[in-house]
Protein backbone atom coordinates (compact mmCIF):
# COMPACT_ATOMS: atom_id res chain seq x y z
CA UNK A 1 0.00 0.00 0.00
CA UNK A 2 2.88 2.79 1.29
CA UNK A 3 5.25 1.26 -1.60
CA UNK A 4 4.43 1.57 -5.35
CA UNK A 5 4.22 -2.01 -6.36
CA UNK A 6 6.35 -3.14 -9.10
CA UNK A 7 5.50 -5.45 -11.25
CA UNK A 8 4.69 -8.86 -9.46
CA UNK A 9 6.69 -12.05 -9.94
CA UNK A 10 5.17 -14.86 -11.98
CA UNK A 11 4.92 -18.25 -10.85
CA UNK A 12 4.47 -20.80 -13.20
CA UNK A 13 3.78 -24.19 -12.22
CA UNK A 14 4.45 -27.21 -14.76
CA UNK A 15 4.89 -30.65 -14.50
CA UNK A 16 8.68 -31.54 -16.31
CA UNK A 17 9.70 -35.02 -16.95
CA UNK A 18 12.98 -35.51 -15.06
CA UNK A 19 16.44 -34.85 -17.06
CA UNK A 20 14.36 -34.21 -20.18
CA UNK A 21 13.57 -30.63 -20.07
CA UNK A 22 13.08 -28.69 -23.16
CA UNK A 23 10.65 -30.35 -25.44
CA UNK A 24 8.98 -26.84 -27.75
CA UNK A 25 5.03 -27.68 -26.89
CA UNK A 26 5.00 -28.00 -23.03
CA UNK A 27 7.84 -26.15 -21.69
CA UNK A 28 8.97 -23.24 -24.57
CA UNK A 29 5.70 -21.04 -24.84
CA UNK A 30 4.84 -21.65 -21.08
CA UNK A 31 8.30 -19.80 -19.91
CA UNK A 32 8.61 -18.04 -23.12
CA UNK A 33 5.47 -15.76 -22.91
CA UNK A 34 6.94 -14.65 -19.50
CA UNK A 35 10.20 -13.80 -20.67
CA UNK A 36 12.62 -16.80 -19.77
CA UNK A 37 14.93 -18.01 -22.12
CA UNK A 38 13.85 -22.10 -22.61
CA UNK A 39 17.43 -22.82 -23.12
CA UNK A 40 18.54 -21.83 -19.82
CA UNK A 41 15.53 -23.38 -17.29
CA UNK A 42 16.32 -26.51 -19.30
CA UNK A 43 19.84 -26.86 -18.93
CA UNK A 44 19.52 -25.56 -14.72
CA UNK A 45 16.75 -28.32 -14.52
CA UNK A 46 18.61 -30.99 -15.94
CA UNK A 47 21.14 -30.25 -13.84
CA UNK A 48 19.66 -30.01 -10.91
CA UNK A 49 17.42 -33.85 -11.70
CA UNK A 50 20.52 -35.66 -12.42
CA UNK A 51 20.28 -37.66 -9.66
CA UNK A 52 16.39 -38.72 -10.55
CA UNK A 53 15.64 -41.77 -12.63
CA UNK A 54 15.29 -39.52 -16.32
CA UNK A 55 11.34 -39.45 -17.86
CA UNK A 56 9.71 -39.13 -13.85
CA UNK A 57 7.50 -36.30 -13.78
CA UNK A 58 8.67 -33.44 -11.40
CA UNK A 59 6.18 -30.87 -10.50
CA UNK A 60 8.29 -27.56 -10.66
CA UNK A 61 7.16 -24.24 -9.36
CA UNK A 62 8.87 -21.14 -11.77
CA UNK A 63 9.13 -17.73 -10.10
CA UNK A 64 9.57 -15.25 -13.22
CA UNK A 65 10.50 -11.66 -11.67
CA UNK A 66 10.15 -8.78 -12.92
CA UNK A 67 13.51 -8.21 -14.77
CA UNK A 68 13.25 -11.64 -16.60
CA UNK A 69 15.51 -13.61 -13.77
CA UNK A 70 14.56 -16.91 -12.87
CA UNK A 71 14.27 -19.05 -9.96
CA UNK A 72 12.75 -22.25 -9.49
CA UNK A 73 11.55 -25.55 -7.35
CA UNK A 74 11.44 -29.06 -7.41
CA UNK A 75 9.03 -31.10 -5.58
CA UNK A 76 8.67 -34.94 -5.44
CA UNK A 77 6.75 -36.67 -8.08
CA UNK A 78 2.85 -36.35 -7.71
CA UNK A 79 1.00 -38.91 -5.46
CA UNK A 80 -0.85 -40.64 -7.93
CA UNK A 81 1.98 -41.29 -10.34
CA UNK A 82 3.81 -43.29 -7.30
CA UNK A 83 0.80 -45.43 -6.93
CA UNK A 84 0.32 -45.59 -10.39
CA UNK A 85 3.94 -47.21 -10.40
CA UNK A 86 3.41 -49.41 -7.28
CA UNK A 87 0.03 -50.99 -8.12
CA UNK A 88 1.20 -51.60 -11.86
CA UNK A 89 -1.75 -49.37 -13.20
CA UNK A 90 -1.75 -47.52 -16.08
CA UNK A 91 -4.89 -44.74 -15.29
CA UNK A 92 -7.45 -44.16 -12.37
CA UNK A 93 -10.59 -45.01 -12.92
CA UNK A 94 -13.67 -42.80 -14.20
CA UNK A 95 -15.44 -43.75 -11.22
CA UNK A 96 -13.83 -43.76 -8.16
CA UNK A 97 -15.66 -45.50 -5.36
CA UNK A 98 -17.67 -47.49 -7.72
CA UNK A 99 -14.91 -49.33 -10.16
CA UNK A 100 -11.73 -51.17 -8.53
CA UNK A 101 -8.74 -50.93 -10.79
CA UNK A 102 -5.98 -52.81 -7.92
CA UNK A 103 -5.13 -53.52 -3.88
CA UNK A 104 -2.47 -51.81 -2.32
CA UNK A 105 -1.07 -52.67 0.97
CA UNK A 106 -0.63 -50.48 4.20
CA UNK A 107 3.19 -51.15 3.41
CA UNK A 108 3.34 -49.66 0.03
CA UNK A 109 1.33 -46.55 1.15
CA UNK A 110 3.71 -45.79 4.15
CA UNK A 111 6.71 -45.92 1.56
CA UNK A 112 4.90 -43.39 -0.53
CA UNK A 113 4.64 -41.37 2.19
CA UNK A 114 8.12 -41.47 3.07
CA UNK A 115 8.74 -40.01 -0.20
CA UNK A 116 6.18 -37.34 -0.17
CA UNK A 117 7.91 -36.71 3.27
CA UNK A 118 10.92 -35.25 1.82
CA UNK A 119 8.69 -32.15 0.48
CA UNK A 120 9.40 -28.96 1.75
CA UNK A 121 5.85 -28.03 2.19
CA UNK A 122 5.18 -31.45 3.69
CA UNK A 123 7.63 -31.43 6.83
CA UNK A 124 5.65 -29.73 9.14
CA UNK A 125 3.37 -32.75 8.95
CA UNK A 126 3.30 -36.19 10.79
CA UNK A 127 4.21 -39.24 8.70
CA UNK A 128 0.44 -40.20 9.92
CA UNK A 129 -1.11 -37.17 8.48
CA UNK A 130 0.60 -37.89 5.16
CA UNK A 131 0.00 -41.53 4.97
CA UNK A 132 -3.91 -40.94 5.27
CA UNK A 133 -3.64 -38.17 2.41
CA UNK A 134 -2.10 -40.91 0.30
CA UNK A 135 -4.87 -43.22 1.22
CA UNK A 136 -7.28 -40.35 -0.27
CA UNK A 137 -5.67 -40.38 -3.00
CA UNK A 138 -5.47 -43.88 -3.57
CA UNK A 139 -9.40 -44.15 -3.24
CA UNK A 140 -9.71 -41.51 -6.02
CA UNK A 141 -7.80 -43.43 -8.07
CA UNK A 142 -9.74 -46.53 -6.84
CA UNK A 143 -7.02 -48.64 -5.42
CA UNK A 144 -8.14 -50.74 -3.11
CA UNK A 145 -5.66 -50.34 0.14
CA UNK A 146 -5.52 -53.32 2.54
CA UNK A 147 -4.07 -53.63 6.07
CA UNK B 1 -60.51 -90.53 42.58
CA UNK B 2 -58.18 -93.39 42.25
CA UNK B 3 -58.54 -93.57 38.83
CA UNK B 4 -57.12 -89.82 38.72
CA UNK B 5 -54.27 -90.76 40.97
CA UNK B 6 -53.50 -93.99 38.53
CA UNK B 7 -53.24 -91.49 35.67
CA UNK B 8 -51.01 -89.20 37.26
CA UNK B 9 -48.55 -91.54 38.00
CA UNK B 10 -48.27 -93.44 34.52
CA UNK B 11 -48.00 -90.09 32.93
CA UNK B 12 -44.83 -89.04 35.49
CA UNK B 13 -43.16 -92.02 34.30
CA UNK B 14 -40.47 -91.88 31.84
CA UNK B 15 -41.40 -93.29 28.33
CA UNK B 16 -37.95 -94.32 26.45
CA UNK B 17 -38.97 -92.70 23.17
CA UNK B 18 -36.94 -91.85 19.85
CA UNK B 19 -36.85 -88.51 21.38
CA UNK B 20 -35.37 -88.41 24.91
CA UNK B 21 -32.51 -90.98 23.46
CA UNK B 22 -31.44 -88.23 20.63
CA UNK B 23 -31.19 -85.60 23.14
CA UNK B 24 -29.00 -87.89 25.63
CA UNK B 25 -26.83 -88.67 22.77
CA UNK B 26 -26.24 -84.95 21.45
CA UNK B 27 -24.98 -84.15 24.85
CA UNK B 28 -22.45 -86.58 25.53
CA UNK B 29 -20.71 -86.27 22.74
CA UNK B 30 -17.43 -84.55 21.91
CA UNK B 31 -17.07 -83.98 18.85
CA UNK B 32 -18.11 -80.72 18.91
CA UNK B 33 -14.64 -79.20 21.21
CA UNK B 34 -12.21 -80.61 19.15
CA UNK B 35 -12.96 -78.55 16.09
CA UNK B 36 -13.21 -75.08 18.28
CA UNK B 37 -9.67 -75.81 19.59
CA UNK B 38 -8.21 -76.06 16.26
CA UNK B 39 -10.23 -72.87 14.84
CA UNK B 40 -8.34 -70.69 18.34
CA UNK B 41 -4.70 -72.29 17.09
CA UNK B 42 -5.10 -70.88 13.66
CA UNK B 43 -6.50 -67.30 14.40
CA UNK B 44 -4.34 -66.92 16.83
CA UNK B 45 -1.18 -67.28 14.21
CA UNK B 46 -3.30 -65.44 11.87
CA UNK B 47 -4.14 -62.18 14.39
CA UNK B 48 0.34 -62.50 14.53
CA UNK B 49 0.59 -60.96 10.72
CA UNK B 50 -0.90 -58.01 10.76
CA UNK B 51 -0.21 -57.10 6.90
CA UNK B 52 -1.24 -58.86 3.77
CA UNK B 53 2.37 -57.80 2.57
CA UNK B 54 4.78 -60.29 3.41
CA UNK B 55 8.72 -59.31 4.61
CA UNK B 56 10.76 -59.74 1.35
CA UNK B 57 8.02 -58.13 -1.27
CA UNK B 58 9.59 -56.06 -4.10
CA UNK B 59 7.79 -52.55 -3.83
CA UNK B 60 7.88 -51.19 -7.66
CA UNK B 61 7.80 -47.99 -8.27
CA UNK B 62 9.38 -46.48 -5.49
CA UNK B 63 13.25 -46.12 -6.36
CA UNK B 64 12.77 -43.07 -8.65
CA UNK B 65 16.30 -41.90 -7.91
CA UNK B 66 18.86 -43.24 -10.09
CA UNK B 67 20.75 -45.84 -8.66
CA UNK B 68 18.36 -46.82 -6.22
CA UNK B 69 18.17 -50.12 -5.01
CA UNK B 70 14.56 -51.52 -5.05
CA UNK B 71 12.18 -51.15 -2.01
CA UNK B 72 11.25 -54.07 -0.19
CA UNK B 73 8.89 -54.63 2.45
CA UNK B 74 10.21 -54.81 5.91
CA UNK B 75 8.42 -57.72 8.66
CA UNK B 76 5.26 -56.31 10.20
CA UNK B 77 7.24 -54.92 13.71
CA UNK B 78 9.66 -52.51 12.03
CA UNK B 79 6.29 -50.10 10.87
CA UNK B 80 4.64 -48.08 13.24
CA UNK B 81 1.82 -49.16 15.07
CA UNK B 82 -0.31 -46.14 13.80
CA UNK B 83 0.43 -47.37 10.31
CA UNK B 84 -2.50 -50.49 10.99
CA UNK B 85 -5.10 -48.15 12.39
CA UNK B 86 -4.98 -46.31 9.59
CA UNK B 87 -7.90 -47.80 7.59
CA UNK B 88 -10.17 -48.29 10.71
CA UNK B 89 -12.97 -45.12 11.28
CA UNK B 90 -10.79 -42.60 13.68
CA UNK B 91 -11.95 -42.67 17.11
CA UNK B 92 -11.75 -39.22 18.96
CA UNK B 93 -11.57 -38.88 23.47
CA UNK B 94 -14.76 -37.94 24.39
CA UNK B 95 -14.10 -34.12 26.16
CA UNK B 96 -17.38 -33.93 27.20
CA UNK B 97 -20.08 -31.48 26.24
CA UNK B 98 -18.93 -29.17 23.73
CA UNK B 99 -15.71 -31.07 23.21
CA UNK B 100 -14.35 -32.20 19.44
CA UNK B 101 -15.86 -35.56 19.44
CA UNK B 102 -19.30 -34.03 19.72
CA UNK B 103 -18.79 -31.48 17.12
CA UNK B 104 -17.35 -34.13 15.02
CA UNK B 105 -20.26 -36.12 16.02
CA UNK B 106 -22.86 -33.78 15.12
CA UNK B 107 -21.67 -32.62 12.35
CA UNK B 108 -21.50 -36.25 10.70
CA UNK B 109 -25.35 -36.60 12.02
CA UNK B 110 -25.96 -33.22 10.34
CA UNK B 111 -24.83 -34.47 7.15
CA UNK B 112 -26.23 -37.77 6.91
CA UNK B 113 -29.73 -36.01 7.58
CA UNK B 114 -28.85 -33.74 4.90
CA UNK B 115 -28.11 -36.37 2.32
CA UNK B 116 -31.04 -38.14 3.41
CA UNK B 117 -33.30 -35.95 3.29
CA UNK B 118 -31.90 -34.79 -1.01
CA UNK B 119 -32.38 -38.63 -1.37
CA UNK B 120 -36.02 -38.54 -0.47
CA UNK B 121 -36.78 -35.43 -2.85
CA UNK B 122 -35.86 -37.64 -5.15
CA UNK B 123 -38.32 -40.42 -4.79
Amino acid sequence: MSKALKAKDQLVRILVPAGKAAPTPPVGPALGARGVKSMDFCKEFNARTAHIEPGVPTPTLITVEPDRTFSFITKTPPTTYLLKKTAGIEKGTGRPGHEVTGTISLKHVYEVAKIKAKDAHLKHLKLESIASTVIGTAKSLGLQVVP
Amino acid sequence: MMFLLLSRSSIRRPVFSPRLARGYVAKSSNTERIPNISAKDTSAAEEKTLSSCPPGTILEGLNYLKGQPPVIALPDDEYPSWLWDLLKPKVYEDDGPGGKAEKKRLRKENQQRIKDQNFMKTQ
